[in-house]
């Protein structure tokens, strides 16, 4: 059990603690508990794989690769489509344990649809837009590099559920703060920020891309100061509709986290830092705990935007 | 398709017992870590945090295991920059291990003569293997090991006499020949006693000696370098004998989470990308290498 201090609501949903395990890095929330000591229990919410209208293989290796202070990675959605995640996945998990939020991703905004449509006739408790993908219909641009685009797609899936919805920000865009205006008035519920920043590494003697799909995205403590800038950003926009962040890209330890709660993040993402040390959640736990008692926070949310910035 | 291996993970900061040091960058280092000790199979792997300087853990095949003793020893090489950590280790210092992980090796029944052939680092789960073999007295494995670099241990004339094999190739592994287990060893860099080729040659010259009858009762178990497990499933395929191959690709989480050490699985004419960490490392060639087996039905 988490401290009563961390209990904190986002969306509607009621979270024991304010980390939230990043979609990619936990599986369908099972993986993860044949670790002895690890507890689902210690974290407010998991994000499931990304998943799609239909089975996708993913890519080809390598899809992973450690670069300085994070790592590249290419999966390509791996993953057994939402009929498959719904019907077999969904009924093994354990709803008492924590929230369990369903991650969409499409390559056309019809299959977003689908996908969305489908989770919300299921017991997931909210769902998480991932716009970085792909628009195969428009020149494979990532919709969530474009503002229009990215509306059009939280829009088309507001129309189909009424569960919490989570827009995932790109950073690879010019101005996030104005993508996450036309998300908010397009009708999401809150904000994940940032997704990874996309990268390359280079193999000098084969001369050729390490990752098999030639480029990746870029996670780990090298993206946080991007992610801390991305998310108080976001913020300005944010805070005038009472909309919350889970502020998330290299966060590792219960400094980091706060980090991000004083930017104007209502709840933090670990993701990278499980890779490292799977027992990692609840010593961020015990961090903010502490935190909160020593400058008298008396709730989460008191913590968010709580940064004061120099003159 | 395989069932993921369900057991439990242990987290466990390991201390380093010893680090021995031999040519072509090759190091030993035993840890201590009783829990991972106990629990370890061949076939399975750690997960080791090298170094302060990086934070992604390694994953590395364990050689061997002593339950009683709780240490566990790793063979590996210096191939980039977190082996290179690894191996300025010393006695005394601690390393998070995250283990043992994997699918194990598993005999098939019908099997009495495994067949173990490791090349390079994937010498150590095959040394692991035959030392779990050795419990079992109804079968009567032989261990071929081949390296281009120095052999990591001191190379003694075999007392096993095995059919087939080319005048002089009579160098064995120590430590099987003292477990009573017959083993051979192939290079091309001339090392005496050592056949001059591949693995699989000696492969190839001990199933010719052996009668129809004798060769349902082999089963292969191999890990190396890619292209001796391709040369590997090919002998599987040309004599038609079951043959398990453990794999390995770079690594973040280990436990199945991030899905980004996957290989390409074919089963029943699907082929999928299936995790090496938690659905293998452990794969039947077959489905590793479906092209070479198509042409005859293999049993698994």
């Amino acid at each position: 059990m988490t401290e009563p201090l961390l209990k904190t609501e986002l969306c509607g949903l009621h979270m024991d603690s304010l980390i939230v395990l990043l979609s990619g890095c936990v599986g369908f929330g099972e993986e993860y508990t044949r670790v002895e000591g690890f507890s689902n229990r210690d974290v407010g919410a998991i994000c499931l794989k990304g998943t799609t209208g239909s089975l996708r293989p993913g890519n080809a290796p390598h899809r992973i690769y450690e670069t300085p202070a994070g790592m590249l990675n290419a999966i390509g959605l791996q993953n057994p489509g939402v009929d498959a995640v719904v019907d077999n996945i969904l009924p093994t998990l354990d709803f008492s344990e924590t929230r369990f939020i369903a991650n969409v991703s499409g390559s056309t905004l019809e299959e977003y649809i689908e996908v969305t449509r489908r989770f919300d006739d299921s017991p997931i408790d909210a769902i998480e837009i991932n716009i970085s993908c792909p628009n195969v219909k428009e020149g494979g641009v990532a919709f969530g590099n474009d503002p229009a685009m990215s509306a059009r797609v939280v829009e088309a899936c507001r129309g189909v559920t009424d569960k919490p919805l989570i827009t995932k920000l790109s950073p690879n865009q010019t101005d996030i703060a104005a993508n996450a205006k036309g998300c908010i008035e397009a009708g999401t519920d809150g904000f994940s920020v940032i997704n990874t920043l996309m990268g390359m590494a280079i193999d000098i003697e084969s001369r050729k891309p390490v990752i098999g799909n030639n480029q990746g995205g870029l996670s780990g403590p090298a993206i946080k100061p991007v992610a801390l800038l991305k998310v108080h950003q976001v913020y300005q926009v944010c805070r005038e509709h009472n909309i919350p962040i889970i502020g998330q890209g290299g966060i590792n330890s219960a400094r980091d986290a706060i980090e991000f709660l004083l930017a104007g993040a209502s709840a933090v993402g670990v993701g990278t830092a499980l890779f490292y040390d799977p027992l990692i959640c609840p010593k961020i736990n015990a961090g903010i705990a502490n935190y909160m008692r020593q400058h008298g926070f008396a709730s989460v949310s008191d913590m968010t935007g709580c940064l004061q910035l120099n003159g | 398709m395989h069932k993921s291996y369900r057991e439990p993970i242990k987290l466990e900061q390991a201390s380093v017992i010893s680090q021995h040091h031999f040519d072509g960058e090759q190091h030993i280092l035993r840890l201590h870590s009783p829990r991972c000790a106990q629990a370890a199979k061949a076939g399975q792997f750690v997960h080791l945090t090298v170094g302060p300087e990086l934070a992604l853990r390694r994953p590395i095949s364990i050689m061997l295991a002593d339950a009683r003793q709780g240490y566990i020893d790793l063979l590996y090489k210096v191939v980039g920059s977190g082996t290179r950590i690894l191996s300025q280790r010393r006695p005394g210092d601690s390393i998070s291990l995250l283990g043992p992980v994997g699918k194990p090796f598993s005999v098939s029944q019908g099997t009495r003569l495994p067949l173990l052939i490791g090349g390079g680092v994937g010498m150590p789960p095959m040394i692991f293997l035959a030392h779990e073999l050795r419990q079992h007295k109804q079968l009567q494995p032989f261990v071929i090991l081949g390296s281009e670099v120095a052999f990591p241990f001191d190379l003694e004339p075999s007392q096993h006499l095995v059919d087939g094999l080319p005048d002089g190739v009579i160098a064995c592994m120590p430590l099987l020949q003292q477990w009573g287990i017959p083993s051979r060893l192939a290079s091309r860099q001339g090392f005496a006693g050592c056949h001059d080729g591949f693995v699989t040659d000696l492969a190839r010259n001990w199933l010719d000696t052996l009668t129809a009858d004798s060769l349902k009762q082999v089963e292969l178990f191999s890990c190396g370098p890619e292209p001796m497990l391709q040369a590997v499933a090919q002998l599987a395929a040309d004599y038609d004998l079951p043959c398990q191959l453990s794999l390995e690709e770079y690594m973040a989480c280990a436990v199945g989470g991030c899905a980004g050490c996957t290989v390409a699985v074919t089963s029943q004419q699907q082929t999928r990308m299936q995790r090496v960490c938690v659905d293998g490392p452990v794969f039947a060639a077959r489905q590793i290498y479906p092209d070479l087996f198509t042409t005859r039905q293999v049993n698994q």
